[in-house]
């Protein structure tokens, strides 16, 4: 006899033994059915505890470390994949949009005017040389820089400016140089620009405003550092550099180059029709590869246009 | 460009408080960008001068078998009996008595320093034990030729004398980044590269003799000769000076000099003394200079004097270069031309006809400079990188020539025959003024007047104080323009890392975020989330044998000229060919079943330009799946489901056919939002996937996102749930095998529409037998409610009869 039809036995003599209760004096019938009554519930809870036990012990274990039963199909999770690059350039447009920046996209193809001509490099300046630039038969340059948004960009909000208002604006885009391609080179990338004027806009608030990019960014505090750059769009300019992450594997001590950057140029404000007297502004533009290839401990840039799915999968 | 730190001491004395270390990270953070921090102490460690005792010929061997003296480090070696070291010298050059360079057993040959690493040791020659070697130039890094082992003045050092004392070797060399100094043309120079690290570290500036009292040349009276020089547009060259003198006649050093060794460490080579000393007055001071043969100069213009004139070129004149090529010029070129006869193309290289050899007797030594611009287009259209024109295109000041040219007349310590100095680009002083108001007001610093004007004059501008302060900008700071140019000096002197950071203060408004960024940024979550597909990017720039393998046409593409890779012709007027492109290599690695998908800007010239003039560029999406219409179909219904954009589709067209020649117009569907196509999508034509060598069937998407991005959206959801039970029945209708099934299905869902009841029509399959080509049956499954009561048996009946006879319209019958 099982333990559970041993207990059922009980509960069948429990309820017969309860009928006495007819032949008992009024007085004792309270007391009787009170402790049979708890006979009862207890045997009864007994009764399920057992009944549970011997359900499970029907129950056939299974692998945990098998993708599937026995004689059943693998089930397959079908995942979509985001570009990596694409991740990051989202990122870092909400995070300055969340800062109060507006967002504007950059052109991939544009003219000598806006790429140069319109950011004060003088014509024939050699400036011009370090950018590398594709040519187009048809007198076209694919931007080698997102900068070729500024001056878009200015005209666009200047009006903003009345009233003691900003122009704040990031500007993604992708970039064209024309140079060889190897694990740290790519003739195509992202960059991301920004641009901020107003009144009283000071070299100290650009460095405010990028040392908090980078923290919300990486979501610690950072320390930054400078060194002097030169862009013939802004005056004085610098390259900024921030303490490697500790989420990066930063121990202290190393130093990433994470953007350019600099107050605008007043001729930049005056070709976008901005009194330079009144307005002061600050500019700068970064890549989107290096962040990527930073946060993902990529070592090889080319994976990214490679359009492998091995790689892609990884993200 | 290399500069060395030991040099920059030469000029500035550093306090001692700051270490190389400090310097270094200084320069870095206020000057320029560093490349690299180059420590030559490690890489002259075990290089010795030593005396040649001995030295006898090994027979029948080229070798000569050495005794040498290092003096105090000969106990550290295998010592012969006599107490020298024994080494095997291969060198034609090698005696008794000379001094040479040892280097020891143990240490690293400098030459193969940072790469072979190649450590000598001792070893048996010919059976003869050689410890380390006697060292050439070469192999220590100065010379790039191997002739013999380098010969050491005894004047200089002693035996046993590290190398590294005796030839200022214990130095840093920084390797710094020239674009970041391109508006720098006084950094060029060591003189102005220090002068700035005075700047910084905030001591006062001694300027050497040359820069500071900007001397002249007087002409020896005794003998003179007629020079003249003629510039005939002040624009090409502003001014330009030169120098008659003869060659002293000592002869070419058998040493190894301080000055070979000052050269190497910027990374040039020791020719010749009097191309040397030019060379060494380039590095310090940032002008160039350039030496005529006199006698040659004034044949060439069958001139009896000199009569030098600078002119631009004409196109197509020819000119032999100094390293014997040829060149067409330009008209951007400027030639110095003898008499009118090209010889030299200026800036970048003079000419055979005038060179300079051993049997010059007279030179006219030139100190100029010219325009930065049309020298960039002469190094570009003929690719001259040398050390000269890299200084020329940065824009020398003209104040440098003439004082420069002194200081060559000078060191050469030769008599001048004549001097001309034309100076037709003489400029006005440069005085900008600016109040400390502006200064603090861009950097967000509060300096006071004290400070501002400290750190200014430093650096050697004139700074006269008051309300505004006046500046006069030194003659070698040609970058210098405006106030800002002043603000940079003072913020970068300064340091920007001493700048307060704050905020800018801003009114709590929502930010615009464009509508294309933000509708891609939506599409990926619903393309790479819910629809499982794989986001890819590709080239904008594609070849053209892959726009025509997708029969697409490379002429309406903007086509790029300068591309150094033959991959990168065409600015792409459509996705799908580059993504067609991907799919046999991720097929080949294994990948089943998958769909990729990239969100690009594309363009097409004819669909011409923007207003203000740039080409019309559109962002498209495109998709390629290794599936058939029917599962891209449904991918592409539900991504517009998602979206809540309703769009229409019908069979493609033959006009937007020719748009996406890839597509099978027998299996593909076009678009329509609001009547207007937005793209297209289907099966890949056969012969399109023979060319990217494909076989199984693959479908493709081109969509324009443009108006889709601001497209409106139906968000009013169609609620229709009745308080009353529904009723479901499958229906399989009978239709002719060329019956759209579209039809159909509208036809059913009308028909239960205008009974006033909620219903769906799920379609559940196609039967096409196999036996009856005519007909074909369609199945759905229908499922409907009255909003209003329980339906009967009768009134259910009555439904169904309806059904019923509707579809016979269409010549269905219900089987």
């Amino acid at each position: 006899m099982s333990e559970l039809e041993k207990l059922r036995a009980e509960l069948k003599q429990l309820n017969s033994e309860y009928t006495k209760i007819k032949t008992l004096p009024p007085e004792e019938r309270g007391e009787f059915g009170r402790t049979m009554n708890q006979k009862k519930q207890t045997l009864l809870a007994k009764i399920a505890q057992a009944e549970s036990e011997a359900e499970s012990a029907d129950v056939e274990s299974l692998d945990i470390s098998a993708p599937a039963a026995p004689n059943q199909p693998i089930p397959v999770v079908k995942r979509g994949t985001k570009h990596p690059l694409m991740i990051e350039l989202d990122r870092v447009t909400q995070v300055y949009s969340d800062m109060g920046f507006d967002v504007m996209e950059s052109r991939q193809l544009d003219d000598e005017y806006h790429m140069f001509d319109s950011l004060n490099f003088p014509a024939g300046h050699p400036a011009r040389d370090g950018y590398d630039t594709f040519r187009t038969a048809e007198g076209f340059i694919p931007p080698a820089h997102t900068s070729t948004m500024q001056h878009r960009a200015l005209k666009k909000y200047k009006s903003k400016l009345k009233n003691g208002g900003q122009i704040a604006v990031v500007i993604p885009g992708r970039v064209f140089r024309n140079e060889d391609v190897d694990a740290t080179h790519e003739h195509t990338f992202y960059q991301c620009e920004g641009v901020f004027v107003s009144k009283d806009a000071t070299m100290g608030q650009m460095f405010g405003v990028l040392k908090h990019f980078f923290e919300a960014y990486y979501g610690q505090q950072l320390k930054i550092k400078t060194q002097p750059g030169y862009f013939p769009f802004t005056e004085p300019s610098a390259e900024l550099l921030i303490e490697k992450p500790a989420s990066l594997g930063g121990k202290g001590g190393d130093w990433l180059e994470m953007l350019g950057c600099g107050m605008i140029h007043p001729n930049v404000l005056k070709m976008a029709g901005i009194d330079s007297a009144k307005y002061h502004g600050f500019a700068w533009g970064g890549g989107i590869d290096r962040l990527a290839m930073l946060k993902y401990g990529l070592n090889d840039v080319r994976y990214f246009e490679s359009g492998k799915l091995d790689f892609l999968e990884e993200f | 460009m290399r500069i060395s730190l030991n040099a920059i001491k030469s000029y500035v004395q550093i306090p001692e408080s700051v270490s190389n270390q400090e310097l270094i990270e200084l320069i870095g953070s206020r000057l320029v960008e560093i490349e690299e921090v180059i420590n030559l102490e490690p890489q002259y460690r075990g290089c010795y001068v030593v005396k040649v005792v001995a030295c006898e010929p090994i027979p029948d061997t080229h070798l000569s078998l050495c005794q040498i003296d290092a003096g105090a480090h000969n106990a550290e070696f295998n010592q012969l009996e006599n107490g020298l070291i024994q080494v095997v010298c291969g060198a034609p050059n090698v005696h008794a008595g000379m001094l040479a360079v040892w280097i020891t057993p143990g240490a690293i040959v400098p030459s193969t320093h940072g790469n072979e690493n190649f450590k000598l040791s001792v070893r048996k020659l010919r059976g003869y034990e050689s410890n380390g070697m006697l060292s050439g130039a070469d192999e220590l890094g100065f010379d790039t030729e191997h002739k013999s082992i380098a010969e050491i003045d005894p004047k200089m050092a002693q035996p046993g004398d590290a190398l590294a004392d005796v030839f200022d070797l214990n130095d840093v060399i920084l390797d710094v980044e020239n674009k970041s100094l391109t508006h720098r043309p006084d950094c060029f120079g060591l003189v102005g590269f220090a002068r700035e690290i005075a700047g910084i570290l905030g001591i006062d500036f001694q300027e050497p003799p040359v820069f500071a009292n900007l001397q002249t040349i007087k002409v020896a009276s005794s003998e003179q000769v007629e020079l003249d020089v003629e510039i005939t547009d002040a624009e090409l060259c502003p001014r330009y000076s030169c120098a008659v003198f003869d060659i002293p006649k000592n002869a070419p050093s058998k040493y190894l000099t301080p000055t070979a060794v000052f050269l190497a460490k910027a990374g040039m080579r020791a020719i010749d003394p009097m191309v040397d000393l030019t060379n060494v007055l380039m590095l310090k001071t940032g002008q160039p200079l350039h030496a005529f043969d006199y006698d040659k100069l004034v044949g060439v213009g069958n001139s009896k004097t000199p009569k030098i004139i600078v002119r631009a070129a004409e196109e197509g004149e020819q000119l032999q270069l100094l390293d014997g090529k040829t060149i067409a010029c330009t008209p951007d070129d400027i030639l110095i031309t003898s008499n009118n006869v090209p010889v030299a193309l200026a800036g970048a290289m003079g000419g055979k006809n005038t060179e300079i050899d051993p049997s010059t007797a007279r030179v006219v030594l030139e100190s100029a400079t010219f325009s930065l611009y049309r020298l960039r287009k002469t190094q570009m259209a003929h690719g001259i990188f040398s050390e000269a024109i890299t200084r020329f295109t940065k824009g020398q000041p003209a104040a440098a020539t003439l004082p420069v040219l002194a200081e060559a007349v000078h060191q050469l310590e030769v008599e001048p025959l004549a001097v001309a100095d034309e100076y037709p680009g003489k400029t006005p002083e440069n005085v900008i003024k600016i109040t400390t108001e502006q200064i603090n007001q861009l950097l967000g610093t509060s300096y006071d007047e004290k400070t501002i004007c400290q750190s200014l004059t430093n650096v050697g501008f004139v700074v006269k104080p008051g309300a505004a302060l006046q500046v006069t900008v030194p003659a070698w700071r040609t970058d210098i323009h405006l106030p800002e140019d002043i603000i940079e000096e003072v913020g970068r002197l300064l340091g920007y890392d001493n700048i307060p950071l704050t905020l800018p203060t801003k009114p709590f408004l929502e930010p615009e975020v464009d509508a294309m960024v933000q509708f891609k940024h939506e599409l990926r979550e619903i393309l790479s989330g819910r629809l499982c597909m794989n986001e890819l990017l590709t080239y904008s720039f594609v070849h053209r044998d892959l726009l025509t393998k997708a029969g697409k046409d490379p002429e309406d593409c903007y086509q790029i000229v300068n591309s150094i890779s033959p991959d990168l012709q065409c600015f792409r007027s459509e996705i799908v060919p580059s993504l067609l492109d991907k799919v046999r290599e991720n097929l080949k690695a294994g990948h089943k079943g998958f769909t990729l998908y990239e969100m690009n800007q594309v363009a097409r010239k004819s669909s011409g330009l923007t207003e203000e003039g740039t080409p019309i560029t559109k962002t498209h999406l495109g998709i390629v799946s290794t599936s058939d219409f029917y599962a891209l179909k449904a991918q592409v219904l539900a991504m517009f489901n998602e979206l809540k954009i309703p769009v229409e589709y019908t069979a493609l067209s033959k006009e937007t056919a020719t748009h996406h020649p890839y597509l099978e117009p027998k299996r593909s569907a076009e678009l329509f939002l609001g009547g207007q196509n937005i793209g297209a999508f289907g099966e890949v034509r056969t012969h399109v996937l023979r060319q990217f060598k494909l076989d199984p069937v693959i479908s493709a998407l081109e969509l324009s996102l443009e108006k889709l991005a601001t497209a409106p959206r139906t968000l009013q959801a169609q609620v229709q749930l009745s308080r009353f039970p529904s009723v479901e029945r499958d229906l399989t209708l009978k239709v002719a095998s060329d019956a759209p099934f579209g039809r159909v299905a509208k036809l059913l869902d009308e028909s239960l529409s205008q009974q006033g009841l909620y219903f769906t029509v799920t379609p559940v399959s196609i039967y096409q037998a196999k036996s009856s080509q005519d007909t074909k049956n369609l199945s759905f499954h229908i499922k409907f409610s009255s909003p209003a009561q329980t339906l009967n048996a009768a009134e259910i009946s009555a439904i169904m009869d309806k059904i019923t006879q509707d579809v016979t319209s269409i010549g269905a019958t219900i089987v």
